[in-house]
């Protein structure tokens, strides 16, 4: 592999360098290239480990929006947790709330935004009078990427109870957070992992083989060895 | 070293277990195509379809595809109790029962909750099913009333408010696991184990249940507070509730599938719904492992329902019985046995006898005693004039003493007389000495010879006998 080229100090393959040159950020190209080492995570984590969370767009979209909220210091992943779990809050508050109005699903969820957006600005609001100025500043898009999340969590509600959506949730959470520290340049790990990765870009290619491998197995995930181990005790 | 094989033996042991990634890739998949699901999601067609195989379903009463149908609808035309379902919905949801109409009117019913449902309330629910409130994706559905279903009265002791159903799961026409959904206080009437339903093992040839398990994976042995044992529960019309199952997979075309009958109190077996991607819950409520019964039946060339049906029996059922031998020690019998009664003089007479775990003592008819030789005995103490003796009353104890101070001795074989209190009112019986031999144990024991010509059987066997026996009356 070629790494003998840089762009602002960063070593990198020589092929990033002739994109660098282009014009296009050096952020949105690592954080294109993690993308599918974010993928990668979630799958392990659902298919050998056994978490649900909300599929493999929303935790990837979520790892990301606190990737970016934590750019300038992994502290700030706080700001972003908490943003997180207002969401959940409002949104499991305001499925009580309007029940009894008996609304139809979209005009529901859209009253639940407005709400979850509302809290979110006295958040922000709160977090300023206490110069938290990391929060403050805080990436516009990742917030809202976070307040799209209570779409998802207001659907699996209603398939299948508010019991289900919270630990889905938590479970999107840690992902999330997982990814997080595996893929932000203000974490040890993570600028180990964006360092390899921009030096061998190609290095994304070999997770294909790797999730067909994972698309064809059939074995048991770690969280089904607890869920059947009265009945593996007494087969052995 | 020990724990390390442990560990071993308990990863092997999960080869037989069928978790997620197995049940899509290697049986949802490749056997239940995308027509067939679309089958089993559409729970109107997959009526009309079943119906049409002659498999019994919920009466269907009205659908309503459209807001313009919904406006005209009368409703007038529903009857005293229904269900509103929505035809694609998930997991139960938006799921309405109603069980009575509200005295007086004619536009509202009592809900399962006791509170009132009117024409109204109706009528937004539906216009949600229409939205997709409740199906896959939020898309437009269809919502249908169909008749309610009524609690039998075999499995009504064991279920709180709902309706409980068995889930048997189907894989190349072979019935190869079952369980028994309860709904319970925890699941609020719902038999769904996610939500705190119970889910009880059935042995496949006898349809007793086993082990159970309520929610995901707490082991349980009663309902939770009584003292309502859940092992051994013969469910009602087993072998029809296969045959249904089977017939539903070839009609349905599912070469995987969890089928899901209720018991109506009226009906029999109903079928309720088809399911295409059956849960794994079923391993936790059997202790069984899912996977390695299927690899069981991979292949099999099976021709007929019938045959599927005596395969999975065959195969996945009886270990209940072997195992309650081994475990207690005790014979299991059925509640009528093929006896061989010892006679005077090496005499041996087999008879059918009723196994009775309601009467104490042991009676056999009087012309079997004759039969055994004990002719004379019984003559002798017709000869015995009763009324000498007082009124025969549970009051007058004594009777007992003075007949046998009189006549111990005199009458040959006579042991004892015993007074009985039967369905035929209070009897004075002559008691004898009699070894008869039941499921190749011989029992020494004293019997009461009494009239039974007009009963089906010429000889009941009570608890005094049974002690070395199980009683199974499903047998």
């Amino acid at each position: 592999m070629s790494n003998e080229c840089s762009y602002n100090g960063q070593e990198m393959a020589c092929v990033l360098q002739k994109i660098m040159e282009q014009n296009v950020p050096l952020e949105t190209v690592t954080i294109l290239l993690l993308f599918p080492i974010i993928a990668t995570i979630v799958v392990i984590l659902r298919q050998v480990i056994g978490m649900h969370a909300f599929g493999i767009y929303t935790p990837s979209m979520i790892a990301i929006a606190f990737v970016a909220i934590g750019r300038e210091d992994a502290n700030n992943i706080k700001y972003a947790v908490a943003v997180y779990i207002v969401v959940l809050f409002v949104g499991m508050f305001m499925r009580y709330a309007l029940k009894k109005l008996r609304l139809l699903y979209l005009p529901r969820v859209a009253i639940t935004i407005t709400i979850v957006t509302l809290s979110i600005l006295a958040l922000l609001t709160l977090a300023g009078s206490l110069s938290r100025t990391g929060f403050v500043e805080a990436e516009l898009f990742a917030i809202l990427i976070i307040i799209t999340l209570v779409e998802k969590f207001v659907s699996v509600q209603i398939e299948k109870g508010s019991r289900t959506a919270l630990i889905l949730a938590i479970e999107t959470l840690l992902i999330a957070i997982i990814g997080f520290y595996l893929m932000s340049t203000t974490t040890p790990i993570g600028i180990k992992i964006t360092d390899v990765i921009l030096r061998n870009p190609y290095l994304i290619l070999l997770l294909i083989p790797f999730h067909i491998f994972l698309g064809k197995w059939t074995g048991l995930r770690a969280t089904e060895y607890m869920r059947f181990r009265d009945v593996l005790k007494k087969i052995q | 070293m020990t724990s390390l094989n442990f560990m071993f033996e308990f990863f092997r042991a999960g080869s037989s277990i069928l978790g997620m990634n197995a049940r899509n890739l290697t049986y949802v998949r490749p056997h239940n195509l995308s027509g067939a699901k679309k089958l089993a999601d559409d729970k109107i067609l997959s009526k009309r379809i079943l119906k049409k195989n002659s498999v019994p379903v919920p009466r269907l009463i009205a659908k309503v595809s459209s807001i313009s149908t919904l406006e005209k609808f009368d409703w007038t035309t529903l009857p005293e109790s229904f269900v509103l379902k929505p035809n694609q919905g998930l997991g139960g949801a938006g799921i309405v029962i109603v069980y009575a109409k509200k005295k007086g009117r004619n536009d509202a019913w009592i809900k399962s909750s006791g509170s009132i449902l009117t024409v109204k309330d109706i009528k937004e629910h539906v216009r949600n099913i229409l939205d997709g409130a409740f199906s896959l994706s939020n898309s437009p559905d269809i919502a249908f009333f169909e008749e309610r279903l009524k609690l039998s009265s075999e499995l009504k002791p064991y279920a709180y408010r709902g309706i409980p159903d068995i889930r048997i799961v189907i894989y190349n026409k072979v019935p190869v696991m079952a369980m028994l959904r309860l709904p319970t206080k925890e699941s609020d009437g719902k038999a769904n184990l996610q939500q705190g339903g119970i889910g009880v093992g059935i042995d496949m040839a006898t349809g007793t249940t086993t082990t159970a398990v309520q929610g995901k994976s707490k082991i349980v042995e009663y309902i939770p507070g009584s003292r309502m044992l859940l092992r051994g529960i013969k469910i009602p019309h087993w072998d029809e509730m296969l045959h249904l199952a089977v017939k539903a997979q070839i009609a349905s075309g599912l070469g995987f599938l969890g089928a899901d009958i209720a018991l109506d109190r009226d009906r029999g077996p109903v079928f309720l719904e088809l399911n295409a991607r059956p849960g794994l819950s079923i391993q936790v409520a059997n202790t069984a492992g899912l996977k390695k019964r299927l690899e069981r039946v991979e292949g099999l060339d099976i021709k007929t329902v019938e045959r599927g049906v005596t395969v999975g029996k065959n195969l996945f059922g009886g270990e209940i019985e072997q195992e309650l031998e081994e475990t207690s020690g005790k014979k299991v019998i059925g509640s009528i046995e093929k006896i061989t009664l010892h006679g005077k003089n090496t005499k041996k007479i087999e008879v059918e006898a009723k196994v009775d775990t309601g009467a104490d003592s042991t009676s056999i008819d009087e012309k079997l005693a004759c039969e055994l030789g004990f002719e004379e005995t019984l003559n002798a103490f017709k000869k015995i004039n009763l009324a000498d003796y007082g009124e025969i009353s549970e009051k007058n104890a004594d009777i007992k003493t003075k007949i046998n101070d009189d006549y111990s001795g005199k009458i040959p074989d006579l042991e004892n007389v015993t007074i009985a209190w039967s369905s035929s009112g209070v009897t004075i019986r002559p008691v004898i000495k009699l070894t008869f031999e039941m499921d190749k144990k011989t029992i020494k024991t004293k019997v009461n010879i009494v009239d039974r010509t007009n009963l089906k059987y010429p000889m009941i066997i009570g608890k005094k006998n049974l002690h070395k026996f199980l009683v199974d009356v499903s047998k």
